[in-house]
Parts: structure tokens; C-alpha cells; sequence
């Protein structure tokens, strides 16, 4: 709660992260449209754009959780008063709450601009928010590793590309099928989003002591 | 019973050696002042004791009824003050102090860190944020942040800096509280900080 009485006071990663995905998305939606894709190939497409609007624009705001701990000086006042555990979970709780919002305001946002029609919005939404819970827990544990360097940005960036990558594909290709109708038995890409997520959480909850008392 | 056991510290970065063989041990009401130049390694001693750097060798011991507390657990054991140590600017030092309280477990709620807040002369400044406080206030601030959880360890480094006259007689005031109930270690080279402890370490000798 304390990061988001922050955040609501100074609105640094709200700003940087929704200035990046209404940038992109408009971009996006002026130069390729519902019009300049093929009906075939829409469903796959706007699949792949999304995500890409999703993934970069999390990408761009959500190391400040750790980030803004280290730039602020606060990071050893914390570590003395918190358990890791404690600053971990209230880490994610923030970053789950930004990407919460940013897909709450992204995501009909686009399937509006786009023209993006989705057969089975259940499964859609679904795999839209198991895949931002994914999304949440592997940058946080990737911001609290880079909290501490000094080329902090790019390499937020390049560790969290191959951790986020096979969810990114599964997300993808959930979309796809949400969007096709394909009802596949039990949601299989939601199904994989939610053991990503699941292993995250378990892994972070194990790393992360050894990454905070570095 | 609480003691402190401080045994062959040694610290060194690359090929500079900061200090070495700082060995000592604390019980129930020392005071102790570590001294030296600039750059002679007090503060980062200081850091060591808590746990927020890794000694290049030598180990921090603390004890409680002679039993080893946990490294991992050393830190609910003490309260620090230090130029380096930060609060939340973005927040009120009411808010400040109810974080770190709820990050304890401590249970003190908004009347009662008010209460700690007029102890150290705060009063009417609680609902202000942190980013509006002068230097000397937000050292007042730093210092019932590290007493509030009643820490058996208190480690102040200068601090009484920023601070006026009235400010340095609430440090006299905590120091002698503290010696009740725990031990204490001051790192400065200001004489009235140093007079407040029974022994020193002098890292430039």
C-alpha cells in the first residue's frame, strides 16, 4: 500500500507506463487499422500486437518498484525494517496493480481501435489476465535482481525478454484461439500461463531473500 | 541479556584495505564510540554491525539470554541512524513512522507514533511530507524510527548531525535510555557524540 500511496503522489511508473502503450497503440492503430490486414490473418495478428503493446509498455515502467527503492535511498532503511518476503509480496501486489489498470485501459482500447473481434471473450479475458499475472511476478523478481546495477534499463530489458518469451508465445496463441472460437478442451494456454505463474511465484519466493541480501 | 561479539572484522575493497582485526564485545548498557578520519571505515563498520554489507572477513555475533540470533534475524534486533539511511520523501513523517511500524510488527497506532513524534519535537509536522522537512527534522524522524520497535542494539552514526541544540538533547536523551535497556554504539568524531560512550575504537590508530 505504501508503494501505491506513492505512486499516487508521484505517478512516475503510471505515467511512463501509459504514455508508452497509447503511444504505441495509436501508432499501431493509425498506420495498420482494422483495413490493411488480411480477415485471415487478424486474429493472429492483433494476438501479436497486443501483446507487444502489453509486454513493452509493463517493460517500461514496472522496474520502478525496486528502482525507485535504490535511486531514493530508501532500500536500507527497508531491509532493515521488512522481511523479504514482506517487501516481495508488496512489490508484486504494486506491479500487479499498475498492470491491472494498464490492461483494464489498453485492451478494450485496442479490440475497439482495431476492430479486434473475439469469438470467446471469456477465454480472451482469461488468458489476458493469467498471462499479466505472469507478466507481474517474472519483472519483479527481474527488478529486484537489477535494482542494484548501474546500467539498470537495458538491463531490465534483456533479462526479461527470455524469462517473459515462452509466456509472451502462450499468450499469443491463446488470444488466437479465443479470437478463432476454438474452444480447445479446458484452455490450454490459460493452463500454461497459470503454472508460469505459479513457478514464478514459487521460485521468486525463494530467490528473492538471496537477491534482497546481496 | 543482550550482547554483541564482534570478532577479527575486516574490510577491504579491491586492493584498499579499509580496516582489519576490529574485534570487540558489547553487553547490557555499553555505550561504545568508534572514531577515525574521513574515509578511515567508521560508517561502513556501522553497516557491517547491521548487516548491510558483508565483511571481507571476521564475523557479527549478537546474543540473546546466550543464544545466537540468526544473521537473517539480527536485523529486527537493531535500529540504525545514518546520513545514508533514507526515508520516504513522498510520504508524511506520520506515514513514515506508521510503515515502519506495521513492517515490525510493532503496535503503536496513529496516536501513539504521534506521541513519538512530539518526543523528538515533530509536533504539528505529521501531516507534512517528508520532501518538506528540513535536514534537522528528518534526522529527528530517523531517530524514532530506530527506537520505536525498542531495538537491544541502537546504532547511531553522527547523529547529531543537522541537528540543534535542543535536537542534540534528545540524542543525549536517547543514548541514556538506551544504556537501560541495550548497548549502543555511536560512530563520529564529534566530541560530545564520543563523550557519550565508556569506550571507543579508533580506526585510524
Amino acid at each position: 500500500m505504501r508503494d501505491l500511496k506513492g505512486e499516487f503522489r508521484t505517478r512516475y511508473a503510471v505515467n511512463a507506463i501509459l504514455m508508452f502503450a497509447f503511444t504505441t497503440l495509436i501508432a499501431v492503430s493509425f498506420s495498420i487499422g482494422s483495413y490493411r490486414i488480411v480477415e485471415a490473418q487478424k486474429p493472429f495478428l492483433n494476438a501479436v500486437l497486443l501483446w507487444i503493446i502489453l509486454v513493452f509498455s509493463a517493460l517500461s515502467g514496472l522496474s520502478r518498484s525496486f528502482v525507485r527503492e535504490e535511486e531514493s535511498g530508501t532500500m536500507d532503511i527497508l531491509k532493515l525494517s521488512a522481511r523479504p518476503q514482506a517487501v516481495f509480496l508488496g512489490k508484486l501486489f504494486f506491479n500487479l496493480t499498475l498492470l491491472g489498470a494498464l490492461e483494464i485501459i489498453i485492451v478494450p482500447s485496442f479490440v475497439l481501435l482495431m476492430g479486434y473481434e473475439i469469438k470467446l471473450p471469456v477465454c480472451f479475458w482469461a488468458m489476458i489476465i493469467s498471462a499479466g499475472l505472469g507478466l507481474g511476478a517474472g519483472t519483479t523478481l527481474v527488478a529486484a535482481m537489477i535494482a542494484q546495477a548501474s546500467a539498470r534499463g537495458a538491463l531490465f530489458s534483456a533479462l526479461s525478454f527470455p524469462l517473459l518469451l515462452p509466456l509472451m508465445i502462450t499468450a499469443i496463441k491463446g488470444c488466437e484461439r479465443a479470437a478463432l472460437g476454438l474452444d480447445a478442451a479446458g484452455w490450454p494456454e490459460v493452463r500454461i500461463a497459470v503454472a508460469y505463474v505459479v513457478i514464478m511465484m514459487v521460485m521468486s519466493i525463494f530467490l528473492f531473500p538471496l537477491i534482497w541480501e546481496e | 541479556m543482550y550482547s554483541l561479539n564482534v570478532e577479527g572484522i575486516c574490510k577491504h575493497y579491491q586492493r584498499t584495505m579499509l580496516f582489519e582485526n576490529i574485534s570487540f564485545s558489547l553487553a547490557q548498557g555499553d555505550v561504545l564510540a568508534i572514531t577515525g578520519w574521513n574515509g578511515s571505515g567508521k560508517s561502513t563498520l556501522v553497516r557491517i554491525i547491521a548487516g548491510l554489507v558483508r565483511p571481507s572477513a571476521g564475523r557479527v555475533q549478537m546474543m540473546v539470554d546466550e543464544k545466537v540470533v540468526p544473521k537473517e534475524r539480527r536485523r529486527r534486533f537493531l535500529g540504525l541512524v545514518a546520513p545514508a539511511l533514507c526515508l520516504y520523501e513522498e510520504l508524511t513523517g506520520l506515514e513514515n513512522l506508521e510503515f515502519f511500524c506495521k513492517l515490525r510488527g510493532v503496535a503503536c497506532d496513529r496516536s501513539g507514533c504521534l506521541d513519538w513524534m512530539n518526543q523528538v519535537g515533530l509536533n504539528g509536522q505529521a501531516d507534512k511530507q517528508c520532501r518538506d522537512y528540513s535536514s534537522g527534522m528528518k534526522q529527528r524522524l530517523k531517530l524514532v524510527q530506530a527506537i520505536i520497535h525498542n531495538p537491544p542494539l541502537l546504532l547511531l552514526d553522527e547523529p547529531c548531525s543537522n541537528l540543534d541544540s535542543n535536537g542534540m538533547k534528545i540524542v543525549e536523551r536517547i543514548v541514556s535510555a538506551q544504556q537501560e535497556k541495550g548497548m549502543t554504539i555511536i560512530a563520529s568524531n564529534e566530541k560530545r557524540e564520543v563523550d557519550y560512550a565508556s569506550r571507543i575504537i579508533n580506526l585510524s590508530e
